[in-house]
């Protein structure tokens, strides 16, 4: 596991360990947004998310008014490649 | 290797992969490798209308680079067991970078 | 109109091609070399405008070349073989005369061996490729021209099969076929293109026959010599295009000087890398009329330019024909001399037409420049001959054979799966080895002592699903134990009723008195919101509801530190040493007490994490009970009591129950009397402390004495009992901690003084309890899933004094009469499922819904 040894982890990837079995919401390429608990990832931001719900901003151009528009989509168990992600961050608790 | 050992466990299991080009690809999974390529038996591609290229496809191979997400079954997950061995990863890396 | 920039101020001796007569623009090279800008206008010769050109281009291709030089006679300008014909006209011309003048030449051949040719190329040459030609010449301002200056060359490769076309008839004149004995093993490998090229090449034999012998290593490919050839014309027509003719190719043109050689053979060359481009980009500036006639011998031969294949094997050949012909007599550096460039005007027809052999007119430096590249090319060839003499060496059988070698290899790298026994491999694939024996699949490797983690996963809560676990024991088995227990409890009491008259008497006759003159439902509501208000520190409840960001921080911290070292907790009980044999066995002794220190160690670092003795925050949440509002800290629960001693886990159970209605399971999650529900977030949360932490704290619960679950309930009567209640988990907490009391009455157990303390603080919940009693039901009694009130309800009534009974009843009445309305519009099943909590209540004060129908 070569790509471990180039990861000089410990400290941000430390931060998202205290995200374990929490409500994320991880920020992905092509406008996507995930929200769901964390259940594994690793040094390549690879991860298994619980229970989440995918947000896809769609910016729809008719005419003039740029609109943009939310698709949404759940699944109970996902995976995510860690190349699409572009951050990793905590849910605001709400109780 | 994480995620290799992972999806070890769900092979013989159904699971959908999605692209990052937007194909969905549901199938069974038949074998990973450690860069997380994905083999799948008997797929089915999720609105084939729109993607009717791979009608004719059986069985395929992924390569591991252009998946976006897998959809999984969850009760075929053991989630304590898997935050734990996320934990162990973890502790293993930061051994390893020391 | 020279397609490949050939100077075409000097046309061959064929005079005026085509091609040459309508470029309007053929003098420009020649002001160009004045260095002066040109003026359309003055060069200009308006011949152009009264031809149309439009794809004359392609007349060559279509009729065959009408040139006239080899006169060709016009009953061919429809014979699209014609070309080869000329071609072999002119082939055997200059076959008689190769035989008759160079006969020396071609004897030394044999001798040249690729190396002999490499050594050859490093004759210092002024250029050692063709490409560079340009850069000898003086470049002109401009030529307006210079767009077409790459395209000529790759346009050829599109032709090439054009010229692929040779009668065979012209084969037996050649007098010595040498190579073509050799042909066949090459021949496979051809494509059509090739196979045409080759059969023109015989054709042209005369042209090897002055170079006749290959190296002889080389010797199966030098049947495809002649395609090779058309390959360096390519390679040669290029630099044409650049502008000027430069000194070496205005030498390589020279064929005119040559004594007595008089097929000139151009050699032209065909960078690989090039693309095809348009025909019609043809027009070239050199193709000048006849600028220069005098320095064009009329007896002159047109020489043959000869194209090679770069893709066919074998340099040698043309190399060879460089080789004999010595010096030629050119005219050196000689800048405006245009050389054969006419012929490249033909370049688009084909080459053999009308042309020889130009090779002997070339001087050493342009030989040296041919020799340099058919070395590279024959050191490339003979490479790739070198390379391929091994093709079909291993059979298929062979090479699954290294394959396997390989694969085994690669799973030396990564470790044999047959040895996943040691800890590092279980590191690297603990999901997949746990996870295999906990579904009790085909493990790889059973004998892998992976039990201790199975057992620690295979219990373990949380499990969302429940998952496909072969072994339901987990929190279920809790759950049902529980219920158990409160069911044999109720028995019990129904087995021996303290008071049944009473009992009936009241539920019969005294209940509508009594329901009359207790309007509770408004009083009790108003009573305990305002107890709740009371008792609820507005400071705690913003820390639950919202921690700060710091807190948060620091509590999950502390829970994978928690996390960290129970999983090192897991691992050094694997490493248990086995006990000493003996009391002689020292050595084992002390591994026993090394290991028992670093468990305590291990203990202490646990008991930090978890800070049960840390201070609580001024108004805030005690740490740990902060801990248990995350979900994974809740799921700790379970493995934090393995690893706990009894007097720790006491101290948790203790710090629970005291901050009972601090968690945020009992806090945010009063029931609603309407049928608002609690969200989803809460309700999650909730299932899951009852799930993971709740049968922990049962069966510590259920080692208690009875003295023990007395103190428990006075500090749960210390505390907002109202909200306990109203709770899921705090009602939940009564149960457990009333049927435990039972338990103990059933099994005899407990001291007389233990009783009557257990009667004093049971008395004080009573009475505490007493005012909350109608409002811990969830919801209406058509949405609320109620069995756990029920459960509560009776093990008070189990407890409960005659009196306190019927104030029970008095206090629930309404929710008992509902249930049962609603019971009888409800589905069989459905209905003795609620029938049934409600009895489980009724049974325990001796009553049963029957009596009520």
């Amino acid at each position: 596991m070569p790509e471990e040894e180039s990861a000089p982890v410990a400290e941000p990837l430390d931060l998202v360990r205290l995200l374990l079995d929490e409500i994320v919401c991880v920020k992905l390429r092509g406008d996507r947004e995930l929200k769901g608990r964390l259940h594994a990832y690793d040094g390549h931001c690879n991860m298994v998310l619980g229970d989440v719900e995918e947000t896809i901003y769609v910016v729809e151009d008719e005419g003039d008014e740029e609109e943009v528009k939310t698709v949404s989509r759940k699944s109970e168990m996902l995976f995510v490649r860690g190349d699409s992600v572009v951050l990793i961050a905590p849910q605001a608790r709400s109780s | 290797m994480l995620f290799f050992s992972f999806f070890k466990t769900l092979i013989d299991h159904d699971v959908t992969v999605e692209l990052k080009n937007d194909i969905q690809i549901r199938g069974i999974l038949k074998s990973v490798d450690q860069y997380l390529n994905i083999k799948l038996e008997d797929i089915s591609v999720v609105d084939e209308l729109k993607y009717p290229h791979l009608s004719a496809v059986k069985n395929i191979f992924i390569r591991g680079s252009v998946v976006r997400y897998v959809h999984l079954p969850a009760a075929a997950v053991d989630i304590p067991l898997l935050e734990d061995a996320t934990r162990r990863e973890a502790a293993n890396q930061a051994g390893k970078a020391k | 109109m020279s397609f490949f920039g050939f100077d075409t101020r000097k046309p061959a001796v064929t005079g005026a091609g085509f091609s040459q007569a309508r470029d309007p623009f053929a003098g420009l090279s020649e002001q160009v070399d004045d260095g002066e800008a040109l003026e359309f206008e003055d060069t200009y010769d308006g011949l152009g405008d009264q031809l149309d050109e439009t794809d004359d281009v392609f007349n060559d291709d279509t009729f065959g070349d009408t040139s006239g030089i080899t006169a060709a006679p016009v009953g061919k300008d429809f014979d699209f073989f014609g070309q080869t014909a000329k071609v072999a006209n002119a082939i055997d011309e200059e076959h008689v005369r190769f035989n008759r003048q160079a006969p020396v030449a071609r004897a030394a051949q044999p001798n040249i061996q690729p190396s002999a040719a490499a050594s050859l190329a490093q004759v210092p040459v002024t250029t050692p490729s063709s490409y560079n030609y340009a850069s000898a010449s003086q470049k002109p301002a401009r030529t307006g021209y210079e767009k077409y200056n790459q395209e000529p060359v790759a346009e050829l490769q599109v032709d090439a099969a054009l010229w692929g076309v040779a009668p065979k008839k012209q084969q037996p004149t050649q007098p010595a076929e040498v190579s073509a004995p050799t042909a066949a093993p090459s021949r496979k490998f051809m494509s059509v293109e090739e196979v045409e090229a080759q059969m023109r090449a015989q054709a042209k034999k005369p042209v090897q026959q002055a170079v006749p012998s290959p190296a002889p290593q080389l010797q199966p490919q030098t049947q495809s010599q002649p395609a090779f050839h058309y390959d360096q014309a390519y390679q040669y027509a290029q630099p044409t295009s650049l502008g000027p003719i430069p000194p070496e190719h205005a030498r390589l043109g020279d064929q005119p000087v040559h004594p007595g050689q008089g097929h000139p053979i151009a050699i032209l060359q065909r960078p690989h890398s090039k693309h095809a481009t348009p025909p019609q980009h043809v027009p070239q500036p050199h193709a000048a009329p006849p600028v220069h006639p005098r320095q064009q011998p009329a007896s002159h031969v047109p020489p043959t330019q000869i194209l090679q294949n770069p893709n066919r094997l074998s340099g040698d050949a043309t190399r060879i024909v460089n080789q004999p012909h010595g010096a030629p007599p050119v005219l050196p550096g000689h800048p405006g001399f245009p050389g054969h460039r006419p012929q490249g005007s033909f370049s688009r027809q084909p080459h053999l037409m009308g042309q020889t052999s130009q090779l002997p007119q070339m001087s050493e430096e342009e030989k040296a420049a041919f020799m340099e590249q058919e070395a590279k090319r024959a050191k490339r060839n003979h490479k790739i001959y070198l390379m391929s003499r091994d093709n079909g060496i291993m059979t298929p059988q062979d090479k699954n054979f290294v394959t396997r070698i390989q694969l085994q290899q690669l799973v030396a790298a990564t470790g044999n799966p047959n040895e996943h026994g040691t800890d590092e491999s279980l590191a690297e694939d603990f999901y997949y080895q746990v996870h295999s024996q906990i579904q009790g699949g085909q493990r790889q490797h059973p004998s892998q002592p992976l039990n201790n983690f199975a057992q620690t996963y295979l219990f373990q809560t949380g499990s969302r699903l429940g998952g496909p676990r072969r072994h339901n024991r987990g929190p279920e088995n809790h759950m049902q134990r529980m219920e158990q227990q409160v069911q044999r409890a109720v028995e019990a009491a129904k087995n021996k009723p303290k008071n049944k008259q009473l009992v009936i008497e009241g539920s019969l006759g005294k209940i509508s008195f009594s329901n009359a003159k207790t309007p509770k439902p408004l009083l009790n509501i108003k009573r305990n919101e305002t107890a709740g208000e009371v008792h609820r520190p507005s400071s705690a409840h913003k820390h639950i509801q919202a921690p700060t960001g710091r807190d948060r921080k620091t509590e999950l911290r502390s829970i994978e530190v928690v996390y960290s070292t129970l999983m090192e907790m897991e691992d050094h009980d694997r490493t248990m040493p086995p006990p000493p044999a003996n009391d002689d066995d020292a050595e084992g002794r002390d591994r026993h007490i090394a290991w028992n220190m670093a468990a305590q160690e291990l203990n202490k670092k646990l008991w930090k994490a978890l800070r049960v003795h840390d201070e609580q925050a001024n108004g805030g949440v005690h740490p740990f009970i902060a801990l248990l509002s995350y979900s994974k800290g809740k799921k700790a629960m379970e493995r934090i009591f393995r690893h706990t001693t009894t007097e720790q886990r006491a101290t948790i159970l203790t710090l629970i129950v005291v901050n009972l209605d601090n968690l945020d399971v009992v806090r945010g999650a009063q029931v609603t009397t309407g049928e608002i529900q609690l969200n989803a977030a809460m309700r999650e949360n909730v299932e899951l402390f009852s799930v993971a932490v709740m049968p922990t704290l049962f069966n510590f619960l259920n080692e208690l004495e009875l003295d023990l679950v007395a103190g428990v309930l006075g500090l749960v009567c210390d505390r907002n009992l109202d909200m306990i209640a109203k709770s899921r988990i705090g009602a939940s907490m009564l149960t457990m901690i009333l049927s435990r009391a039972e338990s103990i009455k059933r099994e005899g157990g407990g001291s007389e003084d233990a009783w009557r303390a257990w009667d004093a603080q049971y008395t004080q919940l009573f009475n505490l309890l007493e005012p909350s009693l109608p409002h811990m039901f969830p919801g209406t009694v058509n949405t609320g899933d109620d069995m756990y009130v029920w459960q509560l309800l009776a093990l008070i009534g189990i407890g409960a004094s005659a009196e306190q009974q019927q104030r029970l009843v008095l206090a629930v009445k309404d929710r008992v009469m509902d249930t049962v309305t609603l019971s009888k519009t409800l589905p069989r099943d459905l209905a003795h499922h609620r029938l049934g909590n409600v009895n489980l209540f009724m049974h325990s004060i001796g009553l049963d819904v029957e009596l009520l129908q």
